[in-house]
């Protein structure tokens, strides 16, 4: 009986906070798949203790008492200054910027160009759902040509409101050695925690700044069922948003 | 133990932004963050000059909204963190200043004022009083020293360190330009030695042992969504601050016991003119005291008006175009006093000045 | 026999208002009814406030409680389990949708909306919408939300609502719906209009008197 309550039971990473549990998300959306990758990399680091989780504005500052790691919920772009400052301040924290691609990209955007060419030793993550999820679905710097927004009730048209941004393409560009930067998918759980992991372990070997986008789907803003969410993140945004590793640190102990 | 960067006390000749780059040291400031703009620079090229050689830390930010949000980590982190600036900086300021008071993170901005509205002058105002003191979406739950002198900024750069990490409130030293290009004399001195303690600097998150496992986990938000909520969280900062509000104001007046002709009402660097101007009003016959507050927010109001009881009426003179009168309209309230102003916006005033107008408006 | 219907149309058309009466209407024949609020555009404008109310009044509610979202950010567009099982609660189901430029689409979160043979679409239209103020842009719009099964004239100026617009809207939307070859549903008016206008409106559709709830939401 007892063993079945445990089958039953879904693995929480233990770096979760229980009291937050469920969490608030939309049934169907990939911060929750990628909040729980990101909790198994902590926990197999084991550094929930040096962890500070810093949240955005947007559908990622449901959050912000995700975790059982200190957090801080800061305001729409600012995420990545406000780790910075807790990282320079006392460097053996672990600095973890959440956000969307309106924060990273848009709003906050010069934040994260200019962590990435200081090689602030932080480690950021970026949703990709390509829309603004909590405003109800307005285009983001990620919109597929085409798509349909709130505000691109047409669809958009790149002559008009451009292409999508090319996040970590444009992070590898910019940063120096000892960067790390990589583009996951919720479609590859297993690949994005690797992802993380090693975002992680490269702020912690001191390396530089980490980047890891995560190609997530928002089926509330899409209006699609789940065959479609599906084919939406694995077909279409894989298509514009290549998956892989962008820019890996040379080994250390090579040296 | 780090050597401390000002022992017992000296009396030196600096310029003004050279004197809040010394008394963020001896303050004990542990990391400043800054972005360049005039005439606010020298402070951090003083500050990156002398910090090292004290254990000190600096970071130049992508812009302002980067150096308040920055500094705000730091001070989460548990430092002593501060950050300088100026015009069209003070404006992006308002930001990480609005998320300080709300989420009662201590944060100190020393704030030279230029010539607006928008780039304006690199050279001196008083125009960002009102932005200073209530700029931001809130309510201006912020302190505001209003220095007039070398003393003064070394005196409460230091002070403002202490009444932010005591009372939690965002806190603010206006200077001017002049001030900060300006050189005169002044003591500096180790705080210890005055029996000035400094308030540690806690971290409010990043604290040891596991959370949630050890200790509660932190988890600090400034997002709210229903009124309720927002509202006790609002009332509550409002107590604190009009509670905190009779310890935290500061004043100085003169000539004011007597009955007075005039009371001039004057803050910063436009006090020494008008505290100039007494004698010379005393010689045309003229009997005139000045009231000068030395924080504009919260403002003296019982002291301020007090003084203006005992005058016939009441002469604000500023280097701006009613911001500070704006200020003593609102103290002076449902008092029968005529209330003239002296506005220059983005000028200096001479005490000769003073003394023509109100001589011309008597 | 099961009645399900969703009240669509553009932004402050309606809907809710229209969604509501619609449910109590039910209510009052003794019928089980639970009404959805299915707003993700603009959230925090929508029948949320009164849920405590018309749980009251003995309607079943699926929309976020405010003290639930505590936490959950400025407007907090969510969908959530209640929300995608919806139709399958017995009873008869109101379903109150959102505007927004995927039109009918949201119900494609509802488990079953795709194959429910008793759900309607009702597209709400006042003619005092600037978006859908002519027959044509009533047409179009109609035409952009996909498969509906009739339209209701709620046509009004708020405190300056008159006769004349009411009517007006009668006439405008009746012929959208015969161009779009759809039924008029009725003609919604606030109580003190009902003697003025009576049984039926100017182009013969029914009147249905509808009284307001929304004024007491936060807005």
């Amino acid at each position: 009986m007892a063993k079945e309550t445990i089958a039953l039971t879904p693995a929480m990473p233990k770096c979760w906070n229980p009291d937050s549990k469920p969490h608030k998300f939309c049934p169907g959306c990939g911060h929750g798949l990628t909040l729980k990758m990101l909790g198994q990399a902590i926990d197999e680091l084991g550094i929930q203790d040096k962890v500070i989780f810093g949240c955005d504005i947007g559908c990622s500052l449901l959050s912000w008492d995700f975790f059982n790691v200190d957090s801080v919920q800061t305001h729409h772009g600012r995420t990545t200054p406000v780790i910075t400052g807790i990282k320079r301040a006392r460097p053996e924290l672990i600095g973890i910027a959440y956000m969307g691609d309106g924060g990273g990209y848009a709003i906050g955007a010069q934040h994260l160009v200019n962590a990435a060419t200081r090689n602030e030793k932080i480690t950021a993550i970026l949703i990709n759902n390509t829309n603004y999820g909590m405003t109800g679905g307005q285009m983001a710097p990620t919109t597929l040509p085409g798509q349909i927004t709130e505000t691109t009730p047409f669809g958009r048209d790149p002559e008009d409101s451009g292409y999508p941004t090319m996040g970590p393409e444009m992070v590898a560009a910019i940063a120096r050695e000892g960067a790390y930067v990589a583009r996951g998918s919720m479609a590859n759980l297993r690949q994005l925690k690797r992802f993380l992991k090693k975002a992680l372990e490269n702020q912690m070997e001191g390396n530089g700044f980490s980047f890891v986008e995560v190609l997530s789907s928002c089926p509330t803003n899409w209006r699609t069922n789940a065959e479609a969410t599906w084919r939406f993140v694995e077909k279409d945004m894989a298509e514009h948003f290549p998956v892989g590793e962008f820019k890996v640190p040379g080994k250390k102990e090579e040296k | 133990m780090k050597e401390k960067p000002v022992k017992g006390e000296r009396r030196v000749f600096m310029t003004g932004n050279e004197v809040c780059a010394w008394a963020a040291l001896a303050a004990d400031a542990d990391i400043m963050f800054g972005y360049p703009i005039t005439p606010q620079t020298d402070i951090m090229q003083y500050w990156t000059r002398l910090a090292p050689k004290y254990g000190k830390k600096f970071l130049q930010t992508e812009d302002e909204i980067s150096a308040g949000f920055t500094t705000l980590g730091a001070v989460i982190a548990g430092k002593r963190a501060f950050s300088a600036t100026t015009g069209p900086g003070n404006v992006l300021f308002q930001e990480p200043m609005s998320m300080a008071e709300m989420m009662r993170i201590p944060v100190v901005l020393i704030i030279p004022m230029r010539g607006g509205p928008s780039t304006a002058t690199v050279i001196y105002s008083q125009q960002e009083v009102t932005m200073t003191a209530f700029g931001g979406n809130g309510e201006g739950f912020r302190v505001v020293y209003s220095t007039a002198g070398h003393q003064d900024l070394y005196d409460y750069t230091i002070k403002a360190f202490n009444t932010a990490w005591k009372y939690r409130f965002p806190t603010f030293v206006l200077s001017d330009g002049y001030q900060g290009k300006m050189r005169e004399s002044l003591t500096i001195y180790d705080p210890a030695e005055r029996g000035i303690e400094m308030v540690k600097a806690e971290p409010m998150l990043g604290l040891p042992g596991i959370p949630g496992v050890d200790r509660p986990t932190r988890h600090l938000r400034n997002t709210y969504n229903t009124e309720e909520e927002l509202y006790e969280v609002v009332m509550q900062i409002a107590r604190d601050f009009e509670k905190a509000a009779p310890e935290i104001v500061e004043w100085q007046d003169f000539d004011t016991d007597s009955e007075m002709d005039v009371l001039i009402l004057a803050h910063g660097v436009v006090s020494r003119a008008a505290q100039g101007a007494l004698p010379l009003l005393k010689n045309e016959g003229i009997k005139a005291g000045h009231f000068r507050p030395i924080t504009l927010r919260p403002m003296p109001e019982e002291q301020m008006r007090a003084a203006a009881a005992r005058a016939n009426r009441v002469v604000v003179v500023e280097s701006a175009y009613g911001q500070f009168l704006k200020l003593v309209k609102e103290t002076l309230y449902g008092m029968d006093k005529p209330i003239d102003a002296i506005l220059r916006p983005g000028v200096g005033i001479t005490a000769e000045e003073i003394v023509a107008e109100i001589k011309e408006r008597r | 026999m099961r009645i399900v219907e969703a009240f669509i149309g553009e932004y402050a058309s309606g809907k809710s208002e229209n969604a509501i009466n619609r449910a109590l209407e039910l209510l009052r024949r003794n019928r089980q009814v639970t009404i959805v609020d299915l707003d993700t555009v603009e959230p925090f404008y929508t029948l949320r406030p009164l849920k405590k109310k018309l749980e009251q009044l003995g309607l079943r509610v699926i929309a976020w409680d405010p003290a639930e979202t505590t936490g959950l950010g400025e407007a907090g567009s969510l969908i959530n389990q209640q929300m995608i099982w919806a139709l399958r609660n017995e009873g008869d189901i109101i379903l109150d949708i959102g505007y927004g430029a995927h039109g009918a689409r949201i119900l494609n979160l509802v488990e079953g909306a795709q194959d429910d043979p008793d759900l309607r679409l009702l597209v709400v239209v006042n003619i005092a919408r600037p978006m859908t103020a002519s027959v044509e842009d009533i047409v179009q719009y109609v035409q952009g939300l996909g498969t509906v099964h009739g339209l209701i004239n709620n046509s009004h100026l708020g405190n300056e609502t008159t006769l004349d617009i009411i009517q007006d809207g009668a006439v405008m939307v009746t012929e959208a719906a015969r161009i779009l070859q759809l039924p008029v549903i009725y003609t919604a008016v606030a109580r003190e209009f009902a003697h003025l206008i009576g049984p039926h409106d100017k182009a013969g559709n029914p009147v249905k008197i509808i009284e307001l709830f929304m004024h007491e939401a936060y807005w």
